[in-house]
């Protein structure tokens, strides 16, 4: 039996994380929707420390590349280079369209790049894809101790 | 001022007053430095002048040691110096002043010289030469010398004024588009956020409010999604300045074809028929040129009257530039708004008349004038608009690359 | 097919599931330039511009890479281990598209780095549904790494 997909969503904008929660809404696949709003936090979180500490791993990341207090791509470079945590897959999810950025993502190990939308359809329609491919159809890495 | 036969060291027969070259001293003595190992003929040389109404402050120096150390001390106005020193030579002392790079004009006042060394001098540095037994010509050589030296002071400082402005005059143009550029980056942020909720308010809530909340959130939706689009314009516009761009051989009738294949859908909406000429190369940027074009036949399908557009682009060659024109029988515009069309922001119809933001042509001008071009258009109001402009065309085998 | 400009290399030995594959991502229009390598070496070639595929450019690497696991001459794992092993190929997204269920077999995937792991449905109809869902994405949704030579403009910066 398939167990509830746990989310992480690392982004500082609750703003966005309220999209995609409400995008998210009336997901099939009913995943555990966990956010953390800056690069530390989030790391705390991955190795569950503090108040974390019975925190789930998470099947997915979106993140984020603006974050205060550590930005997304220094996030991604530890999460990849971190034997428990480096197969989890994450999914870049940022405004930015520099070439740099993108480029940076995938050298640092990112799974995929996807660009935030300006506009509600559009960003609703990016996140329902990203949930249906990797909670509908991608073989997750096992979720590990 | 007095000498006493040889042995005569350095005498001044004035206060010294420190001075720079860039600050003369106004209404004062004129500052003569004379280099002479032979006293009487240092008060010959002087006395001359006086008679002539030179006002002077003189100092005299024998060696070269003298001589350096004057120069330390105070800048004379010109420099009246013997070709033969004794143990040194008036061109070494020419040598000197160019070494410490002041620009201080020199006479030479010397005994017969032959030709070579005449000319030697010159090319040294001294601006003229007088014998001494022709002393009679000094005080024209000193005025002639003292007044090129005036004017090349005069041109140096112009142009150092001319370079000083224009470096101010890059670095406010800079500043500017960097400004638009940061304006229109960071602004999209919180835009983005304002349009996703109210799209969201408007859809999550539609006719469960009253009915007027329809009405406002539907007006605080569509002027947020508009000025998103007007912020993207801007970022448009700003970068066209901003970026480097690199120059490659473009074929236009590449660029034509892929831009009506983007516009396939409103080609085919409005029934337009749009054709080319055999359409150059051209030496650009190609994502610039793409964006003329783009520009020009989008606004050609868009500003349709009655009929189906008939749009039809050609290029001939003009001197050294191409020429190119982009011809409609669309609503045609006025001759008076014949130049602010190109200003940006400018719309001469309403939004319910025809959509976008007046940016198109702004930026088509902007690119073009890059390059060194010009954009205008030739138009009657009902007849049609027939949009020209000019691109470089470069020598054959000038493919530099490098930024107009 | 001008070699710089492929947006999914296949690498798969059974022509059947290349046919359904190649019927699964043409529906839609989605990518016209695919190319199929039928074994690892040709991968391997193909990726790394060398043998018969000497002319290709580091420059322009296909959007997506679609690998299955069992291959003849050099199999899936390391083909994929030697593409993420490459700075120059590290960044090409790859997704394993296999019929393996072995637990060892995803884990050494994601361990190397793979973009995503895909098992292959028995059903031809969940084949193709899920062909075309990873298609869209990885061609649609996400922004492929390189563009136009972004690779050389970035290592000159470097």
């Amino acid at each position: 039996m398939k167990s509830v997909p746990e989310l992480l969503i690392v982004d500082d904008s609750p703003a966005d994380v309220g999209l995609v929660r409400e995008a998210l809404a009336g997901s099939a696949h009913h995943p555990q929707i966990n956010s953390v709003e800056d690069g530390e936090e989030a790391l705390t979180f991955l190795d569950r420390r503090k108040k974390y500490i019975n925190a789930l791993r998470p099947d997915l990341i979106i993140l984020d590349l603006n974050l205060p207090r550590r930005d997304g791509q220094a996030v991604l470079a530890a999460i990849k280079a971190a034997p428990a945590l480096c197969r989890i897959p994450v999914v870049i999810f940022s405004t930015s369209q520099l070439r740099k950025d993108i480029l940076r993502s995938y050298e640092l190990g990112a799974n995929c790049y996807v660009s935030k939308p300006g506009n509600l359809k559009d960003f609703f329609l990016a996140i329902q894809a990203i949930e249906e491919f990797w909670f509908g159809f991608v073989n997750l890495p096992p979720r590990g101790e | 001022m007095s000498s006493a036969g040889t042995g005569l060291a350095s005498q001044t027969s004035a206060t010294r007053i420190p001075e720079s070259q860039d600050n003369p001293r106004p209404n004062t003595k004129l500052q003569v430095l004379v280099v002479e190992d032979n006293a009487n003929d240092a008060t010959l040389m002087l006395h001359g002048l006086s008679r002539e109404g030179f006002d002077l402050s003189t100092t005299v120096v024998q060696t070269a040691a003298q001589f350096r150390q004057r120069l330390k001390e105070t800048l004379p106005d010109i420099i009246l110096a013997d070709y033969n020193l004794g143990e040194w030579t008036g061109v070494e002392a020419l040598e000197i002043l160019r070494r410490s790079d002041l620009d201080i004009p020199v006479v030479m006042v010397t005994g017969a010289l032959g030709d070579v060394a005449a000319v030697q001098c010159i090319k040294q540095g001294a601006t003229d030469y007088v014998l001494k037994d022709g002393l009679a010509r000094l005080p024209g050589a000193i005025r002639h010398a003292l007044s090129e030296k005036q004017e090349r002071t005069l041109r140096h400082q112009v142009e150092k004024d001319l370079a000083r402005k224009v470096d101010e005059l890059a670095r406010s143009n800079a500043d500017l588009e960097q400004f638009a550029y940061v304006a229109s980056h960071d602004l999209q942020e919180p835009l983005r956020m304002v349009v996703a909720y109210t799209q969201l308010l408007s859809e999550r809530y539609r006719g469960k409010l009253d009915e007027n909340a329809d009405k406002f959130l539907g007006y605080a939706t569509e002027g947020a999604m508009r000025m998103q689009v007007l912020i993207q314009d801007l970022l448009s516009f700003s970068r066209v300045g901003r970026n480097g761009f690199k120059c490659v051989s473009v074929d236009c009738n590449a660029v034509v074809d892929e831009i009506l294949q983007s516009l396939a859908t409103a080609i085919q909406e409005s029934g337009a028929v749009v054709n080319h000429a055999a359409l150059p190369t051209v030496w650009v940027d190609r994502t610039q040129v793409t964006q003329i074009f783009q520009n020009l036949i989008a606004n050609a399908v868009k500003f349709r009257g009655k009929e189906p557009p008939v749009i039809s682009v050609r290029a001939e060659k003009a001197n050294q530039q191409w020429l190119f024109e982009v011809s409609d029988n669309g609503i045609g515009v006025a001759p008076e708004n014949a130049e602010n069309i190109f200003v940006i922001f400018q719309r001469l119809h309403t939004r319910a008349e025809y959509a976008g933001n007046g940016i198109g042509l702004a930026i088509c001008k902007k690119i073009i004038e890059r390059y060194g071009g010009k954009i205008w258009i030739e138009s009657q109001p009902g007849s049609g608009s027939t949009f020209k402009f000019t691109l470089p065309a470069p020598a054959p085998d000038d493919k530099s690359g490098v930024k107009p | 097919m001008n070699p710089t400009e492929v947006d999914i290399l296949l690498v798969d030995d059974s022509q059947e599931d290349v046919d359904l594959t190649l019927h699964a991502l043409r529906s839609d229009n989605l990518a016209n330039r695919i190319f199929v390598a039928h074994d690892g070496e040709e991968a391997l070639d193909f990726l790394f511009c060398t043998g018969p595929h000497a002319n290709r450019s580091f420059d322009h690497p296909p959007k997506l890479v679609l690998l299955d696991l069992k291959l003849p001459k050099v199999d899936g794992m390391q083909v994929l281990e030697q593409v993420k092993g490459d700075p120059r190929t590290r960044i090409i997204p790859v997704v394993l598209l296999t019929s393996s269920r072995e637990e060892r077999d995803r884990v050494s995937g994601y361990n190397l780095g793979v973009n995503s792991y895909l098992q292959k449905p028995v059903a031809f109809d969940d084949f193709r549904k899920m062909v075309k869902l990873a298609g869209l994405y990885w061609l649609l949704t996400n922004q492929p790494p390189v563009t136009n030579g972004a690779i050389a403009a970035v290592k000159e910066g470097q």
